[in-house]
């Protein structure tokens, strides 16, 4: 009970900014992709539940992710919590094989540059892009999507807190998603 | 996909290029496309070495093994894929609680008997006549939420066998004489395709097993074992009549095994070679049956059900979502 009265962004922010301070939950940059795509996966995830890697969907995303933009990128590691990709223009790069996973992308993107605008000060532009289809977005942090990655924050520590995951609903991603089998198997 | 290779001659078994071959003692070379494969299973006298072992380990294929009596004598799993702490400590947990064990005991209890009354209701239409056996059945059934251990649990399953291999010799030829389950070592034909039946099963369970982060030794109806993967038990115990029964009634029933198949030792009788192959093939055709699966929405063979039920377990034990045992609906 004291420990839901403080709201769950501030103790991130504040348990980010100190290093000496534990986190209090695990927030990657791929839950909030979860988040908007399927919460129950996202409590999956949160438990390390792994399903079969080799479905389809998962190894085409992980090869246009490992390819696009190859000689324009940096890897850059973050406090341990995020990993970006930096262009050679400054911006922060996130790369999606397919459009439809462009607001879950773009969420993730903006996460990120919460986070560093929030915890190390740095004020950067997003880069959403679909190599595929040869599209690219910019994405910034304004008042308006900072409170659409905090209330994502509140979001994602209620769905990875809980003692059970939201009970399976069916979606259309359902059928290229690696839990489909577990979720339906009753 | 998923398909197993059964290897009934002795020699030897190695990589060649990017396939296994296996050279028979009589110098006749075989090769096995493993790159679907789930699993090979070895019945035979048969020499690998290490290069062979780290080839299926890297294609992710497990090796059964079997020995004298056809008793399933141990499996070379591919390295763990799957590990998941959170898994274990639940499996644990469940295990450890005397309720909870006792409601997933009573769970693989109520769908083996339901399996079994599934075998025995399509026998009893067709001019057989099981009134007695299904109804003592049903009551083992509905006496399972009466039980208060698991001990109790067991013996309900017990009863439910017995009464269910009762059904045996009259569904079978009077050549083949049952009379009631034996093994260590099976005394006549019927126990020995059982044993042999329920062997291939429990292998095929443990490789299901392995495809989750469930630990194959932590069980609920059966104690846990130190030799056994007593979690291979349980599930097996709802499988046997769907895969291995049907199997034993349809080639015994049509001529296809005949008592030239078996082969007397002393005190024991045990599938030769040649019945070996002929269970094994029907085996694994009846694997490969196919049915349309409500849930999933998409045929599904009778393989992956094991999967499935692998999976079913694991999301209940992770997520406390009902465990519904394996029914056959159809």
């Amino acid at each position: 009970m004291t420990e839901s009265s403080t709201d769950p962004v501030d103790r991130f922010l504040a348990a980010a900014r100190d290093e000496t301070e534990e986190l209090p939950f695990r927030l990657t940059g791929v839950m909030f992709q979860y988040y908007v795509v399927c919460e129950r996966e996202l409590w999956f995830l949160s438990r390390d539940v792994e399903i079969d890697r080799d479905t389809p969907a998962i190894v085409r995303g992980s090869d246009v992710d490992d390819s696009a933009y190859a000689d324009k990128r940096r890897d850059v590691r973050v406090d341990g919590i995020i990993a970006i990709d930096v262009l050679d223009s400054g911006a922060i790069l996130e790369v999606k094989p397919s459009s439809s996973m462009t607001e879950p992308a773009r969420l993730q993107l903006l996460f990120y540059l919460w986070y560093l605008d929030r915890v190390t000060g740095v004020e950067k532009t997003g880069v959403l892009a679909h190599p595929t289809e040869k599209r690219r977005e910019t994405v910034e942090l304004t008042p308006e999507t900072s409170a659409e990655v905090e209330s994502a924050i509140r979001g994602i520590r209620d769905v990875v807190s809980a003692d059970s995951p939201p009970p399976a609903a069916e979606k259309p991603v359902c059928d290229s998603c690696a839990y489909h089998d577990f979720c339906w198997s009753c | 996909m998923n398909d197993n290779y059964h290897v009934f001659s002795d020699g030897r078994i190695e990589r060649h290029d990017d396939t296994v071959r296996v050279i028979t003692d009589d110098g006749e070379k075989k090769y096995l496309p493993v790159e679907n494969a789930e699993a090979i299973f070895l019945h035979g006298q048969i020499e690998y070495n290490t290069r062979f072992v780290s080839f299926l380990n890297q294609e992710g294929v497990a090796v059964h093994v079997f020995g004298w009596h056809d008793h399933y004598a141990g499996s070379i799993m591919p390295k763990r894929g799957q590990t998941s702490g959170q898994t274990l400590v639940d499996q644990v947990r469940a295990y450890d609680d005397p309720a909870h064990r006792l409601e997933l005991a009573q769970a693989f209890v109520d769908g083996s008997i339901h399996n079994m009354r599934a075998n025995v209701t399509y026998y009893d239409g067709r001019g057989y006549d099981f009134d007695d056996v299904l109804a003592e059945l049903t009551e083992a059934r509905s006496s399972l939420d009466r039980m208060e251990t698991v001990d109790e649990t067991m013996g309900v399953e017990a009863r439910a066998r017995k009464a269910y291999y009762s059904t045996f010799d009259e569904i079978l030829p009077d050549e083949f004489v049952f009379g009631g389950r034996q093994y260590d070592p099976p005394n006549n034909e019927v126990n020995s395709l059982i044993s042999f039946g329920n062997s291939l099963v429990y292998a095929n369970v443990v490789s299901a097993i392995r495809a989750t982060a469930l630990d194959p030794t932590v069980s609920f109806l059966h104690e846990p074992g130190e030799r056994r993967y007593s979690l291979a038990l349980d599930i097996a115990d709802l499988f046997k009549p769907l895969l291995a029964d049907r199997v034993i009634f349809r080639l015994v029933n049509r001529g296809q095994l005949t008592s030239d198949d078996f082969e007397d030792e002393m005190n024991s009788c045990l599938l030769n070679e040649h019945g070996r192959k002929t269970y094994s093939k029907a085996y694994e055709e009846t694997l490969d049956e196919t049915i349309e699966h409500p849930e999933l929405g998409k045929k599904v063979s009778y393989q992956y059900l094991l999967r499935v039920e692998a999976y079913k377990l694991k999301k209940h034990l992770l997520t406390g979502e009902e465990y519904v045992p394996f029914q056959r609906w159809w």
